[in-house]
């Protein structure tokens, strides 16, 4: 794998095993404290139960017969009376005389309240428990050596990723999903590619229309002006797209941000050098065009830009497919990225008209040294040549060889 | 030169500060067990008041001073014990605020002892680079 657009971790960085293992022991201690009051009310209230028996019993007779305990270690026979009367603790050194039936009550009370104090302690070690067991799973899941594989999506805030490393015992399960997500970037990057397609033929539809009209020199060059415009548009088309796609990727995680911007600079880079191939060549064609022979030439170079051009979209569609099989893929970035070469196709073309602009302007320095080259049809017709070979060369550019006959027949005139 | 004793101060008061702290600590759980035993004692003297609100007029109330049963007024018993409730619930509001103040200061003390390690670090990263 290449440069990760997620995050790899293992469990064991994150959680390291001894600290899980210690965790662990400190929630199963306070459990231990815990069960130890519990056991201790249960007692309490076992006493109380058997005391409130007792206390209903005793006045059932009028006196009793007992032993005494006298001292640590002696009994002595006694007797019991005044058996309804007794003596109740109410709390904080306060006692009461109470009858048994009364005393009983009290003690029911006393009873209720020991109950409700068990319930909360159940409650309480029932959370100690669950987290016991959760420290439990991470500590062994981080002993195997499991790995947190955190991804990027579009849509989600950063608040997300707080949201899956807290579901950290799910850490296999975005794997599965990347799983799913690849073979679903694969159909969304068929489409894509079919869609640059279409694109690309658009674009060429446009050139000849462009081209067909060429006889009528201002008409031409009010097509190539709308063209111009048209293939501007476009470009603010894919700039538009292209912003929706960063605006996804700002809303989304940075890191993505990051690497869209990794991966655009590559791109940007190819753009760059197809820009430079076709200034290149497009220099060459001025400075070899205008005679007959030359458009021969200028044509025969024609192919060769084309065919660089073609090269050079061939090597993208190369890198792009670098690019997929690189990532560990998640569908909206394979979105963003196939959006992006995409758009960038477009770019191209777009950058085309640009480096017309550019390649008129040379063609218009070219032609100066070619004027002095054709003499006299130059002297007759300079504005018409000049304006002539300024609309003519994008159409020249992209022509094919029965072109140039046309153009020289204008020329002439 | 100047930087070994720069480290020795900056461990000095590094020492200091995490004394502070430990002290800070202790305070914080003494005043937690205190805080326990109050509550307890409060939710004990509520009952005792329930209860002798439920007696009746006549019956007889004693009072548990050391070995001796004492016998008590009601009225008397039920005022004192309202008395200690009122009592043992102003010293929980006390022990309240001491522990909000301690837990502060613990925390600035925590935040000057990181302070403290963060220059000791820049300083023999320093060091290690010279």
């Amino acid at each position: 794998m290449g440069s990760p657009r997620g995050e790899v971790t293992p469990f064991a960085s994150l959680f390291p095993v001894d600290e899980a293992h210690k965790a662990v022991k400190r929630v199963e201690e306070k459990i231990a404290e815990k069960q130890k009051e519990m056991d201790h009310l249960k007692e309490f209230i076992a006493d109380n139960n058997s005391i409130i028996n007792l206390v209903s019993k005793l006045p059932e007779e009028l006196h009793h017969d007992i032993m005494v305990p006298f001292g640590k270690a002696a009994f002595f026979p006694g007797r019991l009376i005044h058996t309804n009367e007794f003596v109740v603790l109410l709390g904080e050194g306060y006692y009461a005389e109470r009858t048994s039936k009364q005393t009983a009550d009290i003690l029911k009370r006393r009873g209720k309240a020991l109950d409700s104090q068990v319930e909360s302690l159940k409650a309480n070690i029932k959370d100690l428990k669950a987290e016991a067991s959760f420290f439990d799973t991470t500590a062994s899941e981080a002993a195997e050596g499991l790995v947190e594989i955190r991804e990027d999506y579009v849509d989600e805030d950063l608040g997300e990723e707080h949201f899956e490393s807290a579901l950290k015992g799910k850490g296999e399960s975005p794997g599965l999903n990347e799983k799913t997500r690849m073979v679903e970037d694969d159909d969304e990057y068929t489409r894509l590619m079919a869609r640059l397609d279409e694109l690309e033929k658009e674009e060429l539809a446009a050139e000849d229309d462009d081209e067909s009209i060429e006889d009528d020199p201002v008409a031409n060059g009010a097509l190539e002006d709308a063209n111009e415009q048209k293939e501007q548009s476009n470009t603010i088309e894919s700039d538009t797209v292209n912003s929706e796609h960063f605006q996804n990727a700002i809303s989304g995680d940075l890191l993505l941000y990051q690497t869209h911007s990794m991966q655009r600079k590559p791109q940007e880079q190819e753009k760059i050098e197809d820009v430079a191939a076709e200034a290149l060549s497009n220099k060459y064609q001025s400075d070899l065009s205008l005679n007959d022979e030359q458009n021969r030439t200028g044509s025969t170079i024609q192919p060769l830009p084309k065919a660089e051009k073609l090269s050079s979209k061939s090597s993208t569609h190369e890198t792009k497919r670098h690019l997929r099989n690189e990532k560990a893929s998640v569908l909206p970035e394979g979105k963003i990225e196939a959006m992006s070469s995409a758009t960038q196709p477009v770019h191209m073309q777009s950058a085309r008209p640009p480096s017309n602009s550019s390649k008129t302007e040379a063609s218009q320095s070219g032609f100066d040294s070619s004027k002095a080259f054709t003499g006299s049809i130059v002297e007759r017709s300079t504005d018409v040549l000049t304006t002539k070979s300024a609309t003519l060369p994008p159409s020249d550019s992209q022509s094919k060889p029965s072109r140039p006959v046309s153009r020289f027949k204008m020329q002439r005139r | 030169m100047a930087s070994p004793a720069a480290v020795r101060e900056l461990q000095r008061d590094l020492e200091n500060k995490a004394n502070d702290l430990s002290k800070i600590q202790k305070d914080i759980a003494k005043n937690h067990q205190v805080r326990k035993k109050y509550t307890i004692q409060l939710g004990e003297n509520e009952l005792v008041l329930k209860e002798l609100e439920l007696l009746k007029e006549d019956a007889n109330v004693y009072k548990l001073i050391g070995p001796v049963l004492v016998k008590q007024d009601l009225a008397e018993a039920n005022a004192n014990v309202r008395k200690r409730i009122e009592y043992i619930s102003a010293e929980l509001k006390r022990l309240d605020a001491t522990v909000q103040d301690l837990e502060e200061k613990q925390n600035s003390k925590r935040e000057a002892v990181l302070k403290v390690q963060q220059r000791m670090q820049a300083l023999q990263a320093g060091k290690a680079k010279a």
